[in-house]
C-alpha cells in the first residue's frame, strides 16, 4: 500500500498548483496497477476511465515501477518512519516536513470513523504577498484503525511565511503559517562506518551527509555509542563534519554506534532525523591500563610501608623470636666479666656483693673443703711426746695441691657418702697421732674420741711432688667417737675403704676397738682430734718412729672449718686436717 | 596646544583618504559563523520587542525586500544578481532602521535597533572582502518594486529583516566565488 502512495507521489510531483483530470486519472491508473499488479492492501480510486493512450503510459510507468521496485519500497519504508516520528513530534495540525530543498510534504490524521475519502478534503496554501494555491490531498490508511492524508509540494519557497489552510466539505478543520526551512526532517546519513585511530580507547566513525546543497555547513549530527549489550550510552554532537573520533572507550570491548542529522537552527531548522541502523566494532586490547598500574604500585607501596610500621614497632619482639639473646648471668655477677674476665675465684675473692651467694656453693654436695697435706717425716729418733706440727706441704705446687685436695676430698666425700649427714660431723677427719705411750697419757685421748686414717696410696709415683720437701706419705686418720663401739660401727660402717682413686684409705678407729691401735708405717704424723662435744681439738702427734727422728719438725696449722648450722646437729666447728 | 590639535586632524584627514583610496588587499571572511552571528541578532530583537505595546511608538510604513528563496529559480540567477538584491535589500533595512530610531523613545530599544544597524554596517563591509560592490550606501536602489514591499509595524519589519538575513544574504556568502576557492 505504501508503495502506491509513493507512487502517486511520483506521479504528482508535475502537478503540483493545478486540478488536471488527466493527471487524475493517470493517479487512479496508478492506483489500480499498484492494487493488481503488488496485490496491496486498499487504495483509493477516484475514476476508473482511461484512454489507449495513457494505457501505453502506464504500462512504460509499470516497467519503471518494476525495475525500481527496490528504491521506491526502501522510500515508502522511510516515509512510514518519519510520519511516525512526526506524529509524536509535532503537535500542530497539518504536520509539515522538508526532505530537501525544494519539496515540503503535509499529512494529518483522522480516525477511520468520522474519516471521509480524500475528495472531501482541500489543502489550501499560500505564500506571503502571493496568491492562494492548492494541494491535492490522498489518503493511506493506518494502523490503529487510523486514516492520514497527505499533500505534497514539490516547488517551495523558503524564508517566506507559508499559510495552510485544510477544508473539509468547505469546513477549516486544520490552520497553521510556518516557515519551511525551519521543518527540515533529513534521511539519515547513509554510509556510517566504523574504523580504529590506532590509538587505544578509540575509534573513529565517519559518514556521509545528506546531499543538501548550500546546507552542508549548517547540518548537526548527534553519535550515540554504547557496549554491546548495555543499555547505558553516550551521545556526542558534532556540527558541520562528516566524522568523528571516540575517546575513552574500553580496550578490547564492543561498541554499538548510530547517527542521526538535525539542522542546526541559525537558518535552518527542524526535526531530529531517525537513527541509523548500528554498526558494531571492536575496540583495539588494551595495554595496562596507566591508570590501574599507577594505582597498584600506590597501593603496594602503601602496604609495605604499613608493613615495614608494623616491623617496627615490634622490632624487639621479633629479635627475640628471630635471634634470641644468649643469657648471661652478667647482671647477676657484677663485675666478673668485666673487670676479672670470667674469672671466678678472683671475683669471689675481691667481690663483696656475690658472698651471700658463696655458702650455697660451698655447702653443696661437692663442697671442696680445704685439706692441708702433711708431709711424710723420715725416720728418727723418738720425739718427744710434745705435739710436733705435722710438716704442712706447702711447697706442692698450688697446682698439685689443689689436685691433691679435691682427690683427698673426692675419695672422702665418696667414702662417707653412704653415712647419715647428721653422722657427719663426726666423720670428719681428724688426724691425730697418739704415741702409744701417751696414748692414754694424753689428755685429748679420750674414749669417745675416734680416729680416722687417711692413707694416700700410690700417689707418690703419680704426681711430680718436686716441691714436697717431704714425701706425703699415707696420713691415718684416727677417728674417735664417744658412742659406743657398736653403735658407731653400725652407724658408720667399715671405713676401710678405699677411694676410688686408690690413693686414699681410711681406717676407723672402731676396727680396733681396744685402742689398740697399730700405727702404720715407718713413721706417719698424726694429728690428734679431741670432740669434747663442745669443740674439737686437734693435735698433731707423730708415730714412735717419727718420734725417734727428732729431727723432723712437725708443723701444724689451725684450721677451721665453719659449718653452716644445718649441717653441724651437733653444732662443734669440725676441724681436719690432713 | 592649537598647532598639535591642527596637526592631528590633517593626519586623520590624510589616513581616511588613503583608506579610501588605496585598495586594500582584504581576506575574504567566508566563516559563516559571522553571519550567524547577526541573524541570532536579529531574532534575538525580533523576539524582544514583539510584546511591545503600540509596536513601541512606531508609526509609519517601510519599504522592505522580499525574502522569499526558491532555490530551483535561485540557481538560475548568477552571483551578481543575488548581490545586488542582497545589496538593496541591506540598504532598504538601513533606511528603515534609521527611521525607526528616530521613533522609538526608550532607551533598551534604541539600543537593540543601533545594534541591528551596526550589524547592517558590518555585513556590508564582508560583501566587500568577498569582492562585491558594497551598494547599501548608495541611495538608489537597482532593483525595481516588485521586489520589494511594504510593512507597517516594527515587528513585521524586524521579522522580514530576520528572514532576509537567514535566506538571502545567507546564500550569496554561502555561494560567493572567494569563499567556494577556498572550500574546494
Amino acid at each position: 500500500m505504501h508503495n502506491c502512495v509513493a507512487l502517486s507521489i511520483v506521479s504528482q510531483r508535475q502537478t503540483v498548483t493545478k486540478r488536471d483530470g488527466e493527471n487524475r486519472r493517470l493517479e487512479l491508473v496508478a492506483y489500480q496497477l499498484c492494487s493488481t499488479t503488488e496485490r496491496v492492501g486498499r487504495f483509493v480510486l477516484r475514476d476508473k476511465k482511461m484512454t489507449n493512450n495513457n494505457l501505453n503510459k502506464l504500462l512504460v510507468f509499470c516497467v519503471l515501477f518494476c525495475a525500481q521496485k527496490t528504491s521506491i519500497v526502501h522510500g515508502a519504508q522511510a516515509l512510514e518512519t518519519k510520519v511516525a516520528l512526526l506524529l509524536h513530534a509535532e503537535p500542530e495540525n497539518p504536520k509539515c516536513f522538508a526532505e530537501g530543498m525544494s519539496d515540503l510534504t503535509c499529512f494529518w490524521e483522522e480516525d477511520e470513523e468520522r474519516a471521509g475519502s480524500a475528495d472531501q478534503y482541500s489543502f489550501i496554501y499560500t505564500y506571503q504577498n502571493e496568491n492562494s494555491s492548492e494541494c491535492s490531498v490522498t489518503a493511506l490508511p493506518a494502523a490503529g484503525g487510523k486514516r492520514l492524508y497527505f499533500c505534497r509540494l514539490s516547488q517551495t519557497q523558503l524564508f517566506v511565511p507559508l499559510d495552510i489552510r485544510v477544508f473539509r466539505d468547505e469546513l477549516l478543520i486544520h490552520n497553521r503559517s510556518l516557515f519551511i526551512e525551519l521543518v527540515f526532517l533529513l534521511d539519515p546519513p547513509a554510509n556510517l562506518t566504523l574504523t580504529s585511530t590506532g590509538t587505544q580507547g578509540q575509534l573513529k566513525a565517519s559518514w556521509l551527509p545528506p546531499s543538501l546543497k548550500y546546507m552542508g555547513d549548517s547540518m548537526m549530527y548527534e553519535v550515540s555509542y554504547t557496549m554491546a549489550g548495555s543499555h547505558i550510552g553516550k551521545v556526542e554532537e558534532v556540527q558541520a563534519s562528516s566524522e568523528l573520533i571516540l575517546r575513552g572507550l574500553q580496550s578490547g570491548t564492543k561498541y554499538k554506534v548510530r547517527i542521526r542529522v538535525k539542522l542546526d537552527g541559525i537558518s535552518y531548522s527542524g526535526y531530529w532525523s531517525t537513527w541509523t541502523d548500528p554498526v558494531l566494532m571492536e575496540t583495539m586490547p588494551g595495554d595496562l591500563d596507566p591508570l590501574i598500574v599507577s594505582l597498584s604500585l600506590i597501593i603496594s607501596l602503601v602496604l609495605t610501608l604499613l608493613s615495614l610500621l608494623v616491623l617496627m614497632s615490634h622490632r624487639r619482639f621479633l629479635l627475640k623470636k628471630i635471634w634470641p639473646i644468649i643469657p648471661t648471668p652478667e647482671s647477676k655477677f657484677q663485675g666478673l666479666f668485666k673487670v676479672y674476665g670470667g674469672d671466678f675465684q678472683e671475683w669471689l675473692g675481691h667481690s663483696t656483693g656475690g658472698l651471700w651467694l658463696r655458702p650455697a656453693y660451698f655447702y653443696s654436695e661437692e663442697f671442696p673443703a680445704p685439706l692441708e697435706v702433711l708431709s711424710e717425716v723420715s725416720l728418727g729418733p723418738a720425739l718427744p711426746s710434745s705435739a710436733l706440727p705435722p710438716k704442712a706441704s706447702e711447697a706442692l705446687g698450688e697446682e698439685d695441691e689443689d689436685e691433691k685436695l679435691k682427690r683427698v676430698d673426692s675419695a672422702l666425700m665418696e667414702g662417707w657418702r653412704e653415712t647419715p649427714q647428721e653422722h657427719w660431723p663426726m666423720d670428719q677427719l681428724r688426724a691425730i697421732h697418739q704415741h702409744p705411750a701417751p696414748w692414754t697419757q694424753s689428755s685429748l685421748l679420750e674414749s669417745h674420741d675416734a680416729y680416722v686414717t687417711l692413707n694416700a696410696q700410690n700417689h707418690s709415683g703419680e704426681e711430680p711432688l718436686d716441691d714436697i720437701l717431704e714425701e706425703t706419705l699415707p696420713l691415718q686418720v684416727l677417728f674417735a667417737s664417744g658412742r659406743t663401739s657398736s653403735e658407731s660401727r653400725s652407724d658408720l660402717g667399715s671405713f676401710q675403704q678405699s677411694s676410688g682413686l686408690g690413693r686414699l684409705s681410711s681406717q676407723s678407729s672402731f676396727e680396733y676397738p681396744n685402742h689398740t691401735w697399730p700405727p702404720k708405717g715407718p713413721g706417719y704424723t698424726y694429728m690428734a682430734v679431741a670432740d669434747s662435744g663442745v669443740s674439737m681439738d686437734y693435735s698433731p702427734m707423730s708415730s714412735s718412729k717419727i718420734d725417734d727422728i727428732g729431727k723432723g719438725v712437725i708443723y701444724t696449722n689451725e684450721y677451721k672449718n665453719e659449718i653452716p648450722a644445718h649441717r653441724r646437729p651437733i653444732g662443734t666447728p669440725i676441724h681436719f686436717a690432713f | 596646544m592649537s598647532s598639535i590639535s591642527g596637526l592631528v586632524a590633517v593626519l586623520l584627514t590624510v589616513l581616511q583618504w588613503a583608506g579610501r583610496g588605496l585598495p586594500s588587499p582584504v581576506r575574504p571572511i567566508c566563516d559563516p559563523r559571522v553571519l550567524d552571528r547577526f541573524i541570532m541578532e536579529a531574532r534575538d530583537t525580533e523576539n524582544a520587542l514583539r510584546g511591545c505595546k503600540a509596536g513601541c511608538g512606531v508609526t509609519g510604513t517601510f519599504v522592505v525586500p522580499l525574502t522569499n528563496v526558491d532555490f530551483v529559480v535561485l540557481e538560475t540567477k548568477d552571483t551578481e544578481e543575488q548581490a545586488l538584491e542582497v545589496q538593496s535589500g541591506l540598504f532598504l533595512f538601513g533606511q528603515a532602521l534609521g527611521a525607526v530610531r528616530e521613533s522609538v523613545s526608550r532607551a533598551a530599544v534604541k539600543s537593540l535597533i543601533d545594534n541591528n544597524k551596526s550589524n547592517i554596517h558590518s555585513l556590508g563591509q564582508v560583501l566587500r572582502s568577498l569582492h562585491i560592490k558594497d551598494l547599501s550606501l548608495s541611495p538608489a536602489p537597482a532593483v525595481g518594486d516588485s521586489a520589494t514591499r511594504k510593512v507597517s509595524s516594527l515587528s513585521e519589519l524586524l521579522r522580514v529583516h530576520t528572514n532576509f538575513l537567514r535566506g538571502k544574504v545567507r546564500l550569496l556568502l554561502t555561494n560567493a566565488p572567494a569563499c567556494q576557492q577556498n572550500s574546494t
